[in-house]
């Protein structure tokens, strides 16, 4: 068989073909690509169906009456990939704001949220963003959750004059005047477990994370914090996703020592895989176990088993899901009719808290809600309340935004979380926690 | 070498096609699409690799997509510590890439293919494992050049004449035009006849006094050299490298497509990043799941294996003009009867 | 000063513990790689979809378990029969179209099993902390200052019967012998009046069993992740290239080796990151060792 593709008889035909072909999907996705995703981002059940059954919550002007005419166009980035799905945030971000278009929408106006999927590619990402500014004309960018946009995108947000409002992972998502987080954050969360254990008495951490990008930025936290106590440190890394967790554990356990604490900075199956591995070996009782909030899931408690009550020791940056006060209740009725496929979890909570964050800002404009007056409104925000955050919630003009910034501890108890501690300040041994205080105080 | 009549018409259609992408086609598309057919040429240039390796030689990488991160390493490295010019960037890269996949297929060669695609496999999580830890050079200091600070990292730089997104569309194009070409000549060369011989019998090649070994491990090297080229025009293209660009499932991935464009034709590997990046954007567009692209491609790579092992690139035309031929038919018949009534 | 101390190592009391975890880490490579030579040497096909087929066994029953009311024991035996269903489907459908072609394409096919599966549980079982338990996960005996829970040591003892059981299968039975030869040679086998595929079909259906009660077993032992057990395969696969995918007994040995080495490395935490390289290490130290020999293995084709 020649492979010569001059020659073939067929092959000038095929290459014909092939290039119209070539070009008409081009054209085509060029043209069909900017009328945006209806549906949302996800085939998955997160998508929102209204009920009809129970009293409807009120969000926004709470008015009952149905938003029409010319929509705010909203977007996000959500990182949606086989093993990584963050969608939980955005599908609630668009579920609060449905409850706003059925409650008189921004001052009559419905919002058209466009969350966008990205696979962690970061050419994908970056040409998102400029598909949601140029293209789609967004005034706002709400709800962005990703392992790296953050990273990638934030000269292009501040070059476009964007105030994101976001739950952030990236390092980017805590030290740029542009972006501003409704979470802590892996490091300053990580830095919350580390003073629980702290306070608990321990003699030595061992802060073991997976080794993901971040993790020199991530691990300078609980060193810094440490220190500040005079708590000798090792910092490891495991690669994922584990799959040698029962050498991980003994690794970090003897890391710790005797009388000292293992803090876990993990997504909640790999979180799982150690605290089990851990378990089986009967290490847990031999060590203190603290935890970053991605470990704050009543998923996770029910797969640790009453084996672990009180003995894990979870940084939260939100209150408890079943939570009294009128923010959680609005919360769950929001779900509950706007979202009844949305697990109830911090993912969902940050949604919400965004969404309604948001939604009282843009209130507040007057005139037309363009670029300029979206996000002016968003930056002016200030002084926040809500019961599902331990400390009102500010965004502001800054070199950079910690505005969560005082974390609860939780603890699972056959099968949920509970409250262990209640609301602590993070450390300020943390030069940009410091940094935040003072502008808190100034402004 | 003058062409034939056939041949004239492929060159010309293919001449005509790429003035249309590299003059028209950025200004008819938005920035965000300019971007999806940028990755989509960098990944027909990786494709190009793993298809001469399948269709060519007979010989099955499960590493391209490691050799293709590592490729990127060397060219971010290289633009931050040197200020050589962007194409000896390009040319270096995929020197080191060549080396690494020639060392690695070296073990393997006097073996089944089933054990080199095994260690190529192997290879690539290896690969993956060094690269999570190293991670990507972003302006830091030391041999590594990274930095967690967020604010010492700068952008990877972009070739002095290609800096805007769609003048970097244009230059990666023509990349890969070159890129493609090298692979042609190499087919009309006296490798391409060994490559032949070795994929229709190994044993009557053999015989015929081909240096087997020799011609795999140039065909290895070529493939990897064209990968690390394709990883130098990523690293450029947003600035920014990160290892989850390249995860172990990427390599099957790519194999999947690499089968389902065509291993037999040229044309199979833009077929192919096509199936890569463009399908992707398209399904985000639709609202669909990736995981239905994953399911895809599985169903895919088996249906190719089994019924149609020339791939999209030549099927669907095949397809397309049966279905012409069909369509046509009756339009034949009413003429031939036309012309046999009196 | 000790000589680990001395080299910037930690004490041998530091290495114990990690002996008996290798020795674990080692069975779980040993139950995949003898599962994948068994079924090369039957049928010729390296199923490199083995980890896949056993995990979506494994969140199968994971939702009977935690999402019905039915005992548990139905769960574990849907896991199984699952894989067994899933693989001897797959070998009747996809084994006699590619049965003439070669070993490559043969495993090349299995990778499109494997993607289709993959895909098909991250889209119904999204990215959660899920747990399979086991009852023999939750007692065990302490050996040398670990505890090892006895599905460790099920994991352990399945690998060890299985190549037993192969050995002495393949080589003393009628059908194991008319199995090799399938493998060899299929058409030759055929005319000598085997009934090749029923023989084919039988060859499928066990592996596919074994995957099953494999992915039960790697499912507790590793964690229920849908991306963390399909490429499991990669890092057992060094063990059946370090035993050329030519004996089982040498798979199994190499599978604890690699086991072995990648957790001994854990304590030395200057290079602890880099120890999920040994599998591609000890695997090219093998077969450059193959190779200086200048052996040309054909394998079974």
């Amino acid at each position: 068989m020649h492979f010569n593709p001059f020659t073939a008889r067929e092959r000038p035909a095929t290459a014909a073909l092939c290039a119209i072909a070539v070009a008409l999907l081009l054209s085509v996705s060029a043209c069909g690509g900017s009328s945006g995703d209806k549906a949302g981002a996800t085939a998955t059940p997160g998508d929102t169906k209204a009920s009809t059954t129970g009293s409807a919550p009120k969000c926004g002007l709470g008015n009952g009456k149905k938003a029409s005419g010319t929509p705010i166009k909203i977007g996000a980035i959500v990182t949606k990939q086989p093993g990584t799905d963050f969608t939980d945030i955005t599908n609630t971000v668009k579920a609060y704001y449905d409850c706003v278009n059925a409650n008189g929408g921004i001052n009559g106006k419905p919002i058209e949220y466009l969350p966008q999927p990205e696979q962690t590619d970061p050419a994908q990402i970056a040409s998102l963003a400029k598909k949601l500014a140029e293209s789609e004309q967004v005034v706002a960018i709400v709800g962005n959750i990703s392992l790296i946009e953050c990273a990638v995108n934030h000269k292009y947000w501040e070059s476009k004059g964007y105030s994101v409002v976001s739950a952030g992972i990236a390092p980017e998502c805590y030290s740029t005047p542009n972006v501003a987080a409704v979470n802590m954050g892996p490091r300053y969360s990580s830095d919350g477990a580390v003073q629980t254990l702290i306070r608990k008495g321990v003699k030595k951490i061992a802060f073991v994370q997976s080794n993901v990008p971040g993790t020199g930025y991530i691990e300078a936290g609980p060193k810094l914090v440490a220190a500040a106590a005079k708590i000798p440190i090792a910092s490891l890394k495991e690669n994922v996703p584990i799959q040698d967790a029962n050498s991980a554990a003994l690794k970090a356990v003897q890391a710790a020592g005797e009388g000292g604490g293992v803090v876990l900075n993990f997504t909640p199956p790999e979180a799982l895989k150690i605290l089990q591995a851990a378990q089986r070996q009967g290490l847990q009782d031999r060590v203190k176990w603290g935890c970053s909030t991605p470990c704050n899931t009543d998923f996770l408690a029910d797969a640790l088993g009453s084996a672990w009550n009180d003995k894990l020791f979870v940084n939260a940056e939100l209150n408890l899901t079943n939570a009294d006060g009128p923010d959680s209740q609005l919360y769950r009725d929001v779900l509950k009719q706007y979202g009844p496929k949305i697990p109830l979890g911090s993912f969902s909570q940050m949604g919400f808290v965004m969404g309604a964050i948001t939604t009282k800002a843009l209130l507040t404009v007057k005139g037309d809600v363009t670029v300029e007056s979206a996000n002016a409104a968003i930056r002016a925000v200030k002084d926040f309340k809500t019961d599902i955050l331990c400390s009102p919630w500010y965004y502001g003009d800054a070199p950079l935004h910690i505005p969560n910034n005082v974390d609860r501890t939780t603890t699972p108890k056959d099968g949920v979380m509970v409250q262990d501690e209640d609301c602590f300040q993070i450390s300020d041994a943390e030069p940009d926690i410091a940094k935040v205080r003072q502008i808190e105080q100034q402004g | 070498m003058s062409l034939d009549r056939p041949a004239r018409i492929h060159a010309g259609v293919i001449v005509a096609l790429l003035a249309f992408l590299v003059l028209a086609l950025p200004s008819m598309l938005s920035a965000y699409w300019v971007d999806v057919t940028t990755s989509v040429v960098i990944y027909a240039v990786v494709a190009l690799g793993l298809g001469l390796l399948m269709g060519r030689v007979g010989l099955v990488s499960l590493g391209q997509i490691a050799i293709l991160g590592l490729g990127a390493w060397v060219a971010a490295r290289l633009t931050y510590a040197t200020s050589l010019p962007y194409p000896i960037v390009l040319l270096l890269a995929g020197a080191m890439s060549a080396v690494l996949g020639t060392l690695v297929g070296l073990p393997a060669l006097r073996l089944s293919g089933l054990f080199l695609a095994l260690i190529t496999l192997m290879l690539a999580g290896a690969i993956t494992v060094v690269l999570t830890t190293t991670q990507f050079p972003n302006g830091g200091p030391g041999f590594l050049g990274h930095t967690d600070s967020s604010l010492g990292s700068n952008a990877i730089r972009r070739p002095a004449v290609a800096s805007s997104d769609t003048g970097y569309f244009r230059y990666t194009t023509l990349v890969a035009v070159l890129m493609f070409g090298v692979v042609v000549l190499h087919l009309r060369s006296k490798a391409g006849r060994a490559w032949a011989a070795i994929r229709q019998s190994e044993a009557s090649a053999l015989a015929a006094g081909v240096n087997i070994t020799r011609y795999k491990l140039w065909a290895l090297a070529l493939a990897s050299f064209i990968t690390g080229i394709a990883g130098g025009l990523l690293a450029g293209s947003v600035g920014k490298l990160y290892i989850v660009q390249f995860p172990i499932s990427g390599n099957i991935l790519l194999l999947a497509a690499v089968l389902m464009g065509g291993i037999y034709t040229l044309w199979g590997a833009v077929a192919a990043g096509l199936l890569i990046k463009l399908l992707p954007a398209l399904l985000d567009n639709w609202g669909l799941p990736p995981d239905l692209l994953t399911i895809l491609f599985g169903v895919g790579i088996l249906q190719v294996l089994i019924t149609a092992p020339e791939g999209i690139a030549v099927q669907l035309p095949r397809d397309l003009g049966r279905l012409a031929g069909l369509l046509s038919r009756p339009f034949q018949r009413n003429q031939a009867a036309r012309e046999e009534a009196p | 000063m000790t000589v680990p101390a001395l080299l910037g190592l930690p004490s041998w009391e530091f290495f114990k513990p990690f002996i008996v975890t290798g020795l674990a880490l080692g069975g779980v490579y040993a139950v995949s790689g003898v599962g994948m030579v068994v079924l090369y040497q039957t049928t010729g096909v390296l199923n490199l979809a083995f980890g896949a087929v056993g995990a979506m066994g494994a969140f199968i029953a994971w939702e009977l378990n935690n999402n019905t009311s039915l005992p548990d024991w139905i769960g574990y035996l849907a896991c199984i029969g699952f894989g067994g269903v899933v693989t001897l489907l797959y070998g009747v459908a996809f084994g006699p179209p590619l049965a003439g072609r070669d070993a490559l394409t043969k495993a090349v096919a299995t990778l499109g099993l494997a993607l289709i599966l993959l895909g098909a549980m991250s889209w119904i079982w999204t990215d959660k902390a899920r747990s399979l338990d086991l009852p023999t996960t939750n007692s065990g005996f302490e050996v040398g200052g670990v505890m090892v829970n006895w599905t460790q040591v099920i994991a352990v003892g399945f690998g060890v019967v299985m190549t037993v059981v192969t050995i002495v299968f393949l080589r003393h039975t009628r059908t194991g012998t008319a199995m090799r030869a399938l493998a060899d040679d299929r058409e030759i086998t055929a005319t000598l009046g085997v009934p090749v595929r029923r023989v084919e079909a039988s060859a499928w259906l066990v592996s596919g069993l074994v995957s099953g009660a494999a992915g039960l077993l790697l499912a507790n032992l590793v964690g229920l992740d849908a991306a963390t057990l399909t490429f499991l395969v990669i890092s057992a696969l060094a063990a059946t290239l370090i035993a050329r995918l030519s004996s089982v007994a040498l798979t199994l040995a190499a599978g604890f080796i690699v086991g072995l080495v990648n957790a001994m490395v854990t304590p030395i935490l200057s290079i602890s990151q880099y120890r999920d390289m040994t599998p591609f290490v000890l695997a090219t130290i093998a077969l450059l060792w193959v190779s200086r020999k200048d052996i040309r293995v054909t394998g079974l084709r």
